[in-house]
C-alpha cells in the first residue's frame, strides 16, 4: 500500500468563480459545445476577468472552447474525464506547477441517444455521439449478462442489502433529500417535482434493487469555473473558495464484478489519501456534496468517510433526518447536496456538486444558503475507476 | 492454451464471434466457449487465477498464463434482475431477466458473471450454491449459472 499523503499545494490553489446554464430535460437546438460555452462566458464574467487572463483550459474539445471564445493564448489544456474530481486535481498540478496561472474549467452534459429515449429521436443528437468509441457496436459477447459500467452499482447495492440485512427504503431516503433540495435550486431540472417515500418505491424498477429514481437524471447543461493561485484570485471579483485538499483512489482490482468487498474499493483509498492530506474532516464542515450518481454511491460515502460505521447509514440518516424539510440536515444544520445533487438537478457527474461548494463558501447559494459556511467536503465518484474527493474552504 | 487439431483458428474464431472485441489475449477465454469449457487465465508459475484476460500475471508478472478450465462451481456473490436492457437472443426482461456474479471455488475474489437459468427469480440469492451449465445463443455455446443440486448456501 502506498497512499499519498503529501500536500505541498494545501490552500494554494483557489476558485475564483463558478457558474451555470442551469439543467433542463431540452435545452433545444443546442450542442454540447455550446452549453459549455455560455458556462464559461458566466464563470469568466462572474470572476471579473478579461478573457485573455485565461491561459488554461481544462474540458473536452478544448481546441474548439478556445477558438470560440477567442481566447488568445494557452499553456495548459487538457480533457480530465469525469467525474469532476478529476478537472479539481489537474488544475491544482497545473495552476501550483505553473503550467497556467488562470485556468478555465468546464463541464458540459448533452442529453444522447443512449440515455434518452426522446433525444434519440432528435436525428443530430444521434449523430453526436456516432463517432464515440464507446458507442461502438464490439461487444463482449456477453450481452446483458453484465455488471459492467453502471450496472456495477446495483450489483453492489445488492450484496449491500444482502450484507446487513438492508431493505430499498434505505436509498429512498437519499432520492427523497435530494428532490427536496432541488426545489430551493431554480437550475435543477426536478424543480417542481417534490418526491415522496411512497412515490420512491413505487416506481419502477430498471435493475433491480435500483429503480428509475436510484439513478441520476439525463440533462443538458454546463459548469464553468476560473481556478487560479490563491493570491491570484484575491484580486479577482469575489471571495477566493481555496481547495484544501484533493485526491482520486482506485484498487488494483477494480473490474465491477472482481471489486474485492464492500470495505476496499475506489472510496477507501480515496479516504485515506484525503484524510492524510487534509486538516479539515466531517466534523468542521458545514456543508456535505456526496456523490448521487445513484443513490447507493451517497450511501456508501456518508458511510465510508466516518459519519458511521459500515452497515449503518440507516441509523445515521434517521437519527439526522428533519421531518420539516422533508431532508438530511446533519447535527441539524449540515445538508447534503443541498442543490438536489444530480439525482435532481441533473447529472452533472460532480459539476454541479462543485459548482454548489463553491456558491455556498461564497455566500451566493440564494435560499439554499448555509448560514456563514466555510467549509465542505466533496467526496466524489463511485468505487471502481472514478472514487475521488476535495475540500475546499474559505479563508 | 496450446491449440489442439480441434481448436478453431483465429480467422474462425474471428468469424463466430464477428461483434465481439477479440483480441490476442482474451481470445482464448471465447474459443473455450465454443468447447463449453470456462477457460480462465492462470499462472502456471504462482497459480494465481484471475480474469478478465491479461497480459501479464498480476500476482508475479510472469507471462506463462493458461487459459485454464475452472470446475463451474461457486456461489452467487452479486445478483440484480433486469427490467430492461437492449434486445438480446434469449433475454426476456418482462421476467425479469437475472445476472449473477458467482465466485468461483478456485480461488477467493475469482468472480465470472452470467445469468441464471431454470430458477424461479424468487429462489435465487446471494449466498447460493451454482453450477456451470451451457445454452446455445447466437449460435453458439454460452455460459450460464444454474442452481446447484445441494442448493444450500455455504
Ligand atoms: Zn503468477
Amino acid at each position: 500500500m502506498s497512499i499519498a499523503k503529501r500536500n505541498p499545494n494545501k490552500d494554494q490553489v483557489a476558485f475564483a468563480s463558478a457558474a451555470t446554464t442551469g439543467f433542463t430535460r431540452s435545452a433545444g437546438e443546442v450542442t454540447q459545445a455550446s452549453l459549455a460555452l455560455d458556462a464559461c462566458v458566466k464563470a469568466i464574467e462572474a470572476a471579473g476577468i478579461d478573457k485573455s487572463e485565461v491561459n488554461g483550459l481544462i474540458g473536452a474539445n478544448n481546441g474548439y472552447i478556445q477558438a470560440a471564445l477567442g481566447i488568445p493564448e494557452v499553456n495548459y489544456y487538457v480533457g480530465a474525464g469525469v467525474p469532476f474530481g478529476f478537472s479539481i486535481a489537474n488544475a491544482v498540478g497545473a495552476v501550483a506547477s505553473g503550467q497556467c496561472d488562470v485556468a478555465l474549467a468546464y463541464h458540459s452534459i448533452y442529453r444522447n441517444a443512449s440515455n434518452s429515449r426522446s433525444a434519440s429521436n432528435d436525428p443530430f443528437r444521434a449523430r453526436a455521439f456516432a463517432s464515440n468509441p464507446n458507442a461502438q457496436a464490439l461487444g463482449d459477447g456477453f450481452g446483458p449478462d453484465t455488471v459492467g459500467g453502471a450496472v456495477g452499482y446495483t450489483a453492489w447495492a445488492s450484496r449491500y442489502l444482502h450484507e446487513y440485512n438492508e431493505s430499498r427504503d434505505l436509498f429512498g431516503y437519499i432520492a427523497v433529500n435530494d428532490r427536496s433540495n432541488a426545489q430551493r435550486n431554480p437550475a435543477a431540472v426536478m424543480r417542481g417535482e417534490p418526491l415522496t417515500m411512497e412515490d420512491y418505491l413505487n416506481t419502477r424498477m430498471i435493475r433491480w434493487p435500483l429503480s428509475m429514481l436510484d439513478m441520476d437524471v439525463p440533462i443538458d447543461g454546463a459548469d464553468a469555473f476560473i481556478i487560479t493561485t490563491t493570491e491570484r484570485a484575491r484580486d479577482m471579483k469575489l471571495k477566493p473558495v481555496l481547495i484544501h485538499a484533493c485526491t482520486n483512489g482506485q484498487v488494483a482490482q477494480n473490474e465491477e464484478d472482481q471489486t474485492p468487498s464492500l470495505t476496499h474499493h475506489g472510496q477507501h483509498v480515496t479516504v485515506e489519501s484525503l484524510r492524510a492530506k487534509s486538516d479539515i474532516w466531517i466534523d468542521d464542515i458545514d456543508v456535505f456534496f456526496p456523490y448521487d450518481g445513484f443513490t447507493f454511491i451517497t450511501v456508501s460515502w456518508i458511510e465510508n468517510v466516518g459519519w458511521c460505521g459500515l452497515g449503518e447509514a440507516r441509523g445515521f440518516i434517521e437519527d439526522n433526518w428533519d421531518k420539516e424539510t422533508n431532508r438530511i440536515l446533519i447535527k441539524g444544520r449540515i445538508p447534503v447536496n443541498p442543490h438536489g445533487g444530480a439525482l435532481s438537478e441533473g447529472g452533472t457527474q460532480g459539476s454541479g456538486h462543485t459548482r454548489e461548494a463553491v456558491h455556498q463558501l461564497q455566500g451566493l447559494a440564494g435560499e439554499r444558503q448555509v448560514p456563514g459556511a466555510t467549509k465542505a467536503l466533496l467526496p466524489m465518484g463511485g468505487f471502481f475507476f472514478n472514487a475521488q474527493g476535495s475540500v475546499l474552504r474559505t479563508e | 492454451m496450446a491449440a489442439t487439431s480441434t481448436e478453431e483458428s483465429d480467422a474462425e474464431l474471428l468469424e463466430r464471434f464477428d461483434n465481439v472485441r477479440l483480441d490476442h489475449i482474451n481470445k482464448h477465454l471465447y474459443r473455450g466457449l465454443l468447447h463449453k469449457e470456462l477457460r480462465l487465465s492462470r499462472c502456471s508459475d504462482c497459480g494465481w487465477w484471475h480474469h478478465r484476460p491479461k497480459p501479464i500475471c498480476p500476482n508475479c508478472w510472469s507471462k506463462n498464463l493458461v487459459a485454464t478450465p475452472v470446475a463451474g462451481t461457486g456461489t452467487i456473490h452479486l445478483l440484480i434482475l433486469l427490467h430492461q436492457g437492449p434486445p438480446a437472443e434469449g433475454v426476456d426482461y418482462s421476467t425479469p431477466h437475472p445476472v449473477a456474479t458467482v465466485e468461483l471455488d478456485e480461488q477467493e475474489g475469482l468472480r465470472f458473471t452470467s445469468t441464471v437459468v431454470g430458477a424461479d427469480n424468487d429462489d435465487l440469492e446471494i449466498g447460493k450454491r451454482v453450477e456451470l451449465d451451457w445454452i446455445e445463443r447466437n449460435g453458439k455455446p454460452y455460459p450460464v449459472w444454474r442452481l446447484a443440486n445441494d442448493g444450500g448456501g455455504r
